[in-house]
């Protein structure tokens, strides 16, 4: 495929995830950090999110299997996989882990074990989507859209 | 390149016309060199926050734990902006500040959440920050923070 289109087609790409939610503004603060010195900061960060979020979702699936339900360990995972998910801009991977901590608090358990199923959904659905743009990405090599401009 | 209006939106539209969100924003620089010491248990976090604080001119050192940064202060280290995570492993982050502020620590301190619900704050209020954000940590929140150190 010819290089321009190439290029178009990332562009479309990483577009589409803002335009259909899955990543907000953060995720370009990323990008703004990814410079000559940090040229695969953006993919870098992510593979450490999908590394660290791994063992926290099996932490907290254990957790939920347990009886009774320890609420203050389910928070304290989901706090932490809360600002993870934060700081890659995972638009709705975050808010299902508001709406999980929602349940937490008010010690509803079936909410809870529901809500974790979207919170899993959302991360799967994201991790294929950031794993195909990635590739394409790299297919391409640097691009403007991927970092900050040197002043 | 056009001056930005300092601390505001993004100053530049990127040139590709489907990229809806902007870029290229104008990072300040400031008259004094702001040191700054971040405490956040999560590596991936911690990797971003430093990133961002760097991006906004603030020289940032970040470390694991509340002992860490307590040590570091005790050792004679001093901060201009000191950015606290709300869960640390042992010392939480309302013990560590407040344990900052008994040591006659006056920088600004400022806690942080993965995840804010109303009345989360108090411990770190009490414990004397000056204030109090949920992550992420963006440069249009810290960078009139960093103004008002400047002057």
């Amino acid at each position: 495929m010819e290089r321009n289109q190439m290029h178009r087609q990332v562009s479309v790409m990483r577009q589409s995830l803002f335009d259909q939610g899955y990543l907000d503004e953060q995720f370009i603060q990323l990008e703004e950090l990814q410079d000559d010195a940090n040229p695969n900061f953006v993919e870098e960060v992510v593979t450490l999110y999908y590394r660290d979020s791994s063992r926290l979702i099996l932490s907290i699936d254990q957790a939920l299997e347990r009886n009774p339900l320890d609420f203050n360990k389910l928070d304290t995972y989901m706090h932490q996989f809360k600002g993870s998910s934060t700081s890659i801009g995972a638009k709705k991977v975050k808010a299902e882990c508001t709406q999980f901590r929602e349940y937490c608090k008010a010690g509803n358990g079936e909410g809870c074990m529901r809500t974790f199923q979207q919170v899993k959904k959302e991360y799967t659905i994201l991790k294929r989507k950031l794993e195909a743009y990635f590739q394409q990405a790299r297919q391409v090599g640097p691009s403007e859209t991927a970092c900050r401009p040197r002043n | 390149m056009a001056p930005a209006i300092e601390g505001m939106a993004p100053a530049v539209e990127s040139s590709e016309g489907n990229n809806k969100m902007s870029k290229g924003y104008q990072y300040p620089s400031w008259k004094k060199k702001l040191r700054g010491l971040l405490v956040d248990n999560a590596e991936l976090c911690r990797i971003v926050e430093k990133g961002i604080m760097g991006l906004c001119g603030v020289e940032t050192q970040a470390v694991e734990t509340g002992e860490a940064a307590v040590e570091l202060i005790a050792s004679g280290a001093t901060f201009d902006l000191i950015v606290i995570d709300r869960f640390l492993p042992s010392m939480t982050g309302a013990q560590t500040a407040r344990k900052m502020r008994e040591m006659g620590v006056e920088s600004k301190i400022i806690g942080l959440f993965a995840s804010y619900f109303e009345g989360d704050e108090e411990d770190f209020v009490a414990a004397g920050v000056d204030d109090f954000k949920e992550k992420p940590l963006s440069p249009n929140w810290l960078v009139p923070i960093l103004r008002e150190l400047d002057n």
